[in-house]
């Protein structure tokens, strides 16, 4: 599944205990030690008694070890259970003394206490064979990455590249027959919808049924891994891991996530599309801002720590940071070890306060865009090192209000994957990164947006003049007050762009002497440009009052008397303080400037402000500073580090597991000691020296798997009984697993059929109101943990929270959405015109071999052809019916043919 | 029987597949995936097969839940000594030990609550009580129909639970403070543990407005799991349930038998592929509920005196009602969990900060006589012994005001109610303080009314677990055996 146990350790203090899911041997029956009593004791008592910890200087991992015992001697005496430690220990009345002891667990059961003295009074007996666990050093995901050497297989001719090597390796220890290949149809929809999330056109498909070069499968894949589409669609699967999510909160109320978080989402698409490396992709979305502090669109890929962002808690925001990055990057479940040490892998808990601690500093803000002043309309959401000084602290049994403050935790890796020192070293930021309201086109923006107000605000002045010029007498009053208040807003708007000009001199004046050094003396003409800057400042408040005056003033007398005297009373509250606005601004532009003033900065970036003190108040606002940390590039650049041993092994599984159907390693977020080593070992590590070896290019892996004769199999598994006799569930890989497309591909690829696929490509999300009408593609979608577009859910879209992989669910509410929606429906009757333009009315033999081949990209065969050419005679005999409609109806039902949302 | 199906898709024994199908709502991929996990991790595991662990008592859950917090000292648990001490801080009445930090250490007040302080001064009840019954159990004055079936409540005076915010709808609900992550609901559980009653309806429905922190209830056990809405609107009750755009039945009918037949002729080329016969068998499933759903709403066959009972014409409960009158069709039809959700928006109708006695009234006003009427109606037609009927909220309000005349979330002792399903008739369970401030007898976490719930519906929740995702102690809680019959 898509999750593992630790996630679920909560924090409940009052209930510390763990429930153990362990078998209970049948009263009557023999104790057998493998299946009964072994797995009771890995379950509860292996992570301090084994391989991992050996508390007591005592293993429980095989019955040697037993016997051996600890320092208080062996815990078990063959036949006699009284006598034996451990019987005393787990029945122990006293909690200090009871194993597990609190906080690890409830005690055992008294069935289980009674299989394990049976057990023991039968003798203890035990394979002869029996080993202790392995070192965790030795684990398979663990140990360092060497290249394995290609085999010399059997099945010499099915192999097209070493992918196959290692899978006809297993095949002939085995005795399988790997399935047959797929028909080029069968194939060429599957490369489409697998590298580009679209099927192929008719056109498309009868241009490569047609080409008798030999290589004609290779330069499909060519093409289409060039093909830009390419980057959408595979951005959607990493953007499942990174847990990509547009903001949600309570209504307008941001709590989650980011405005504009799409721009990492664009990011993704660019640099996928740019095959940039995955280890460089990595180290930008950690930390562009330590890397490239001034380089706005690698910036964006830091949208991955913003997305992180929570509004009420801290220690909620970096949980999701420390689970997801160890997760998703590393696939280690650091998370485990958030309460206690880890019980399967050799992380203690102070290792997870450790990873914390090269998150502790950041923050996140949004910066201004070139071309758009506002921020609500758009902006770069990024990390930044905020809080350079906030210590990390071990949380005691993992809860927040009990931080041990007897040490502060620094930041480092878990001691196993120590291959290297970490430097961590501060990052000075250039100025533009940190005041990035010195990037040159923030004061351009401002200034259009300036200019703009100026522009609306003259026409809205025309307007009103003409209005007042052609008032009846009996409208003129007002008319003239409506353009006196037009006019005042113009002076106003006027104010605030000349201001801004003198803001922007000063400002500049400023920068050019700290640059200098930050105690050089302000000269003459920087002062002169202040106090002008200043006293502009004045005037715009001024204008600002005179034009509230006004305007309050305009709307005093029609400030209905009844019923809403209410109303009326405000405007006059309005007024009154807008007159002492006026006043005091009055005097403040006759008042001499203090030295003390300063100039009210224009905004380059705003940070993001949290709520933790306070949920109805933002908290003292996190200035980005003149240094960044240097952790976050540090770590970035231990897990990006050839060496590391995680990184590329987890990388290449996410990667075969969306073209191959499954991944090679189940638990995909999970590579440690809780899991059997998968059965693909040496083509895990071969794939990630392939990896690292081609310069972390993700195309080179993608060519490797989709040019593979595994990857051409059926996926049927007609003709192969035998091999299901002896692998059904397919491990061996002797044929294809088919995968249920996943919902985006299911939508994007109806509305490619029906010709109306918007291929605009990047911006911000559609919202969800614009949806139903929207032929944007789906990844394009605005999708949150509120706001989930219903078609797309019902075909198991995303969690937002967490997903590692995909849901294939089959169920009824699919089979509506694809029956009744209006999408399924326009689209049939626009598919139905497309394909049957050229067929002849009357040809259903013809239409319906074209509908098969477009919409589930073969041919039909004798039976599916009499059964269409059948019901579409139905159909067309039916009252009202028409010729088109019997094509629309025949499209229609192949869209819900169980082989148009499966890729075979 | 063959004990292994040869499955292309997934690895899936027959077993699985079965229960899978024979769940009829629920989906064919993640007992599927769980199982080829658990057997590559080498761990015995299957997916549960549809039928109960232990003789049942119970068939259906109607869980019916007040979003916001309704006052248990206004509802189900009166305290007139918030009258008499009225407008005294606690500290100044016999009461203050209900102040002792350590009593108030339960509270884990993680995200800060802009309503989090303490609301020290006790504020008199708003509404009268009365006994009622042959039980003579005492029921505010808010809740008059209520009190009519009060001789078939089991009412627990003794919740507690930890979000002192409204996270607490969705902890309720799963078990969990929201701030451990997301988990599945009651509903999602019993979904999954237990079989399907009728094939032409969905077996998990939702009605009512649910609140952006608890919009689903599956979780990891996937979305098959999840609630699926119902709409009281018989031309669009259900996503999806008819054509968006005019298509004859006649048309869509030979359609079904075309898409039947290609995906049977497929299977030729693609033998024993359990995807496809699921996906045979959610077509079927999905063309019996185009019909069976908008059957449920048409209230046309109901007798002038049920819709009446109901008050189905009555503007102030109508909308409750129609709800309500709906869920006693479904479950007569065999739905197996109905959950709605009363008073959407914001936080929820019943956070009555200011104003209580304004807010409780008109809420009250709007549950109460279609709860009655449900309560009667179930039981008239036999159908109250096997069908459990509770009646929730995230949380109490606390004895003392907020505002001038508002009461606060209180976490510390409320009250819920179940009624049917083998439970005790007429009883009440647990106690406050004279104040309500603390549980103080049989105190009980929300997981509690789940474990009782699926005790009465013969699940042992740890049969359910699956591998992967250890549940605690705490997530399983205890029946409470005291209120079984």
């Amino acid at each position: 599944m898509k999750c593992n146990a630790a996630a679920e350790c909560g924090r409940w203090i009052f209930f510390p205990v763990l429930v153990a899911l362990v078998p209970v041997a049948p009263v009557g029956a023999a104790v057998d030690y493998a299946k009964d009593v072994k797995p009771l004791l890995r379950e509860r008592c292996y992570s301090c008694h084994g391989a991992l910890k050996q508390k007591a200087k005592l293993r429980l991992d095989t019955v040697e070890l037993m016997l051996m015992g600890g320092e208080d001697g062996a815990v078990i005496e063959r036949g006699k259970p009284d006598r034996s430690l451990i019987i005393g220990r787990v029945t122990d009345s006293d909690p200090v003394e009871r194993m597990p002891p609190p906080h690890e667990g409830e005690p055992f059961t008294a069935a289980q206490v009674a299989m394990l003295r049976e057990w023991i009074a039968a003798g203890a007996p035990a394979p002869a064979d029996e080993k202790p666990e392995t070192d965790p050093k030795e684990h398979w995901a663990f140990r360092p990455r060497v290249r394995p050497s290609v085999p010399q297989v059997a099945n010499a001719k099915w192999v097209r590249n070493p992918v196959d090597a290692f899978i006809a390796k297993q095949h002939g220890e085995r005795g399988l027959t790997p399935q047959p290949e797929a028909s080029r149809p069968v194939l060429l929809r599957r490369l489409y919808l697998d590298l580009i999330g679209l099927p192929p056109t008719p056109a498309e498909i009868a241009a490569f049924e047609n080409d008798a070069s030999p290589d004609w499968y290779e330069r499909a894949v060519n093409r289409l891994l060039d093909d830009p589409r390419h980057g959408e669609r595979w951005a959607r699967h990493w953007m499942d891991v990174w847990r990509y999510s547009d903001w949600w909160g309570l209504n307008d109320q941001l709590r989650n996530s980011q405005k504009h978080i799409w721009h990492w989402r664009d990011w993704i698409v660019e640099s996928l599309n740019a095959d940039t490396p995955y280890d460089e992709m990595i180290r930008l979305m950690l930390a562009a801002d330590e890397l490239h502090p001034n380089d706005l669109g690698k910036l964006r890929a830091t949208g991955f720590l913003a997305r992180n962002w929570f509004l009420f808690n801290r220690d909620h925001w970096l949980d999701e940071t420390v689970e997801h990055v160890s997760k998703g990057i590393l696939g280690i479940t650091l998370n485990c070890a958030k309460c206690h040490d880890h019980k399967f892998d050799p992380f203690a808990q102070a290792d997870y306060y450790k990873m914390r601690a090269f998150f502790e500093p950041y923050h996140v803000r949004m910066d201004v865009a070139p071309g758009e002043a506002d921020l609500a309309r758009d902006g770069i959401p990024r990390a930044f090192d905020g809080l350079l000084d906030t210590p990390t602290y071990r949380f005691v049994r993992g809860e927040e209000s009990r931080p041990d403050k007897s040490a502060v935790i620094a930041p480092a890796v878990p001691d196993l994957f120590a291959f290297k020192k970490l430097e961590i070293s501060p990052v000075t930021l250039p100025p533009e990164a940190w005041q990035p309201e010195r990037r040159p086109w923030v004061a351009d923006t401002h200034l259009a947006a300036a200019r703009k107000k100026v522009e609306a605000a003259t026409s809205a002045a025309e307007q009103a003049k003409t209005k007042a010029a052609d008032a009846k007498p009996a409208d003129s009053a007002a008319a003239q007050g409506a353009l006196n208040v037009a006019e005042l807003a113009l002076a106003l708007a006027k104010a605030e762009l000349a201001s801004l000009e003198l803001r922007i001199a000063a400002m500049r004046a400023t920068w050019t002497r700290t640059d200098r050094g930050a105690n050089d003396p302000a000269g003459d003409d920087e002062r002169e440009k202040v106090k002008a800057a200043i006293q502009s400042e004045r005037e715009v408040a001024a204008a600002k009052a005179r034009h509230a005056v006004a305007s309050a003033e305009l709307r005093l007398p029609n400030a209905p008397a009844t019923p809403a005297e209410k109303k009326a009373v405000s405007v006059e509250k309005e007024l009154k303080a807008a007159r002492e606005s006026l006043e005091k601004a009055t005097k403040a532009l006759a008042a001499p400037i203090a030295a003390t003033e300063k100039v009210t900065p224009f905004s380059g970036a705003e940070w993001t402000p949290t709520r933790f003190f306070t949920s109805t108040k933002d908290d003292p606002k996190v200035e980005p500073g003149p240094k960044s940390s240097g952790r976050r590039s540090a770590l970035a650049d231990w897990i990006t580090d050839a060496r590391n041993p995680l990184t590329a092994r987890v990388a290449v599984n996410h990667i075969w597991s969306r073209h191959m159907g499954a991944p090679l390693v189940a638990t995909t977020f999970d590579f440690g000691r809780k899991n059997a080593a998968p059965a693909h070992v040496e083509l895990i590590d071969w794939l990630a020296c392939e990896l690292v070896e081609h310069g972390w290019s993700m195309k080179h892996v993608h060519r490797l798997i989709v040019t593979s004769a595994a990857y051409r199999m059926m996926s049927s598994t007609a003709g192969g009984e035998a091999n299901a006799a002896k692998d059904q569930d397919n491990v061996r890989l002797w044929r294809r697993t088919p995968i249920r497309l996943e919902a985006e591909a299911v939508r994007d690829s109806i509305l490619a059929l029906a010709g109306e696929l918007d291929p605009t490509m990047g911006g911000p999300s559609v919202p969800t109101a614009a949806q139903a009408e929207s032929k944007r593609r789906s990844l394009y979608f605005f999708h949150s943990n509120n706001e989930r577009n219903l078609f797309l859910t019902t075909f198991d879209e995303a969690n937002v929270k967490e997903c590692y992989r995909r849901d294939e669910s089959i169920i009824p509410q699919q089979a509506l959405a694809l029956l009744n929606s209006r999408l399924v429906q326009d689209s049939a009757a626009r598919i139905a015109a497309r394909l049957g333009a050229d067929v002849p009315a009357g040809d259903d033999a013809a239409f319906v071999r074209q509908a098969f081949r477009g919409v589930l990209g073969v041919a039909p065969n004798d039976g599916e052809l009499a059964a269409c050419m059948k019901t579409m005679d139905a159909w067309r005999k039916l009252p009202k019916a028409t010729p088109d409609q019997a094509r629309a109806n025949l499209i229609w039902a192949l869209l819900n043919h169980n082989d148009f949302v499966t890729l075979r | 029987m063959k004990t292994g199906f040869h499955s292309p898709h997934r690895a899936l024994s027959r077993r699985a597949f079965l229960a899978d199908m024979g769940m009829g709502f629920t989906g064919l991929a993640l007992g599927a995936m769980l199982q080829r996990d658990a057997r590559a991790s080498g761990a015995a595991w299957s997916p549960p097969d549809g039928l109960p662990h232990f003789p049942p008592k119970a068939k259906n859950v109607i869980w019916l839940f007040m979003n916001g917090g309704v006052s248990h000292m206004e509802s189900f648990d009166p305290k007139p000594m918030l009258t008499k001490y009225a407008g005294k801080t606690i500290a100044e009445t016999p009461f203050k030990d209900t102040q002792d930090p350590k009593k108030l250490a339960l509270e884990r007040l993680v995200v800060p609550d802009a309503n989090g302080n303490q609301r020290n001064v006790l504020f008199p009840l708003q509404s009268g009580f009365q006994k009622h019954g042959q039980s003579g159990i005492e029921v505010s004055d808010w809740f008059p129909h209520i009190a009519r079936n009060v001789d078939k409540l089991a009412i627990v005076r003794s919740m507690w639970t930890t979000d002192s915010n409204h996270g607490a709808q969705a902890q309720f609900h799963s078990g969990r403070h929201m701030n451990d992550g997301e988990f599945p609901t009651l509903g999602a559980w019993v979904h999954y543990g237990l079989g399907s009653l009728n094939d032409n309806l969905p077996q998990f429905i939702s009605m009512g407005t649910r609140e952006y922190w608890m919009k689903r209830d599956g979780h990891y056990l996937g979305p098959v799991h999840d609630a699926v809405p119902l709409r009281i609107d018989p031309a669009n009750p259900l996503d999806f349930a008819k054509p968006e755009r005019p298509f004859s039945a006649d048309a869509q009918a030979l359609g079904r038998d075309l898409v039947k037949e290609l995906n049977a002729l497929r299977g030729v080329e693609y033998p024993r592929d359990p995807a496809m016969a699921a996906r045979i068998a959610s077509y079927e499933l999905a063309f019996r509920m185009q019909r069976s759903v908008p059957d449920v709403l048409d209230f046309s066959k109901e007798t002038a005196e049920t819709k009446a009972l109901y008050g189905v014409e009555l503007p102030h409960c109508r909308d409750f009602a129609m709800q309500l009158l709906a869920t006693r069709r479904l479950v007569e039809r065999g739905v197996r969990f109905v959950q709605i959700q009363h008073g959407g928006g914001g936080a929820g109708v019943w956070d009555a900060h200011g104003g209580l006695k304004a807010n409780h009234a008109k809420n009250s006003l709007a549950v109460d006589q279609p709860i009655g009427a449900l309560l009667t109606d179930l039981e008239r037609r036999g159908l109250l012994n096997e069908t459990i009927v509770i009646f929730a909220t995230e949380f109490g309000r606390t004895p003392g005001t907020q505002g001038s005349d508002g009461r606060d979330h209180h976490i510390f002792g409320f009250s819920v109610w179940m009624a049917g399903g083998g439970l005790k008739r007429g009883v009440v369970h647990g106690a406050t303080d004279e104040i309500g401030f603390h549980a103080t007898e049989n105190r009980h976490y929300v997981t509690d009314i789940h474990a009782t719930i699926l005790q009465q519906l013969g699940l042992d929740s740890r049969r359910l677990e699956i591998p992967g995702r250890k549940r605690l102690e705490i997530d399983h809680g205890k029946p409470i055996r005291e209120i079984i019959a």
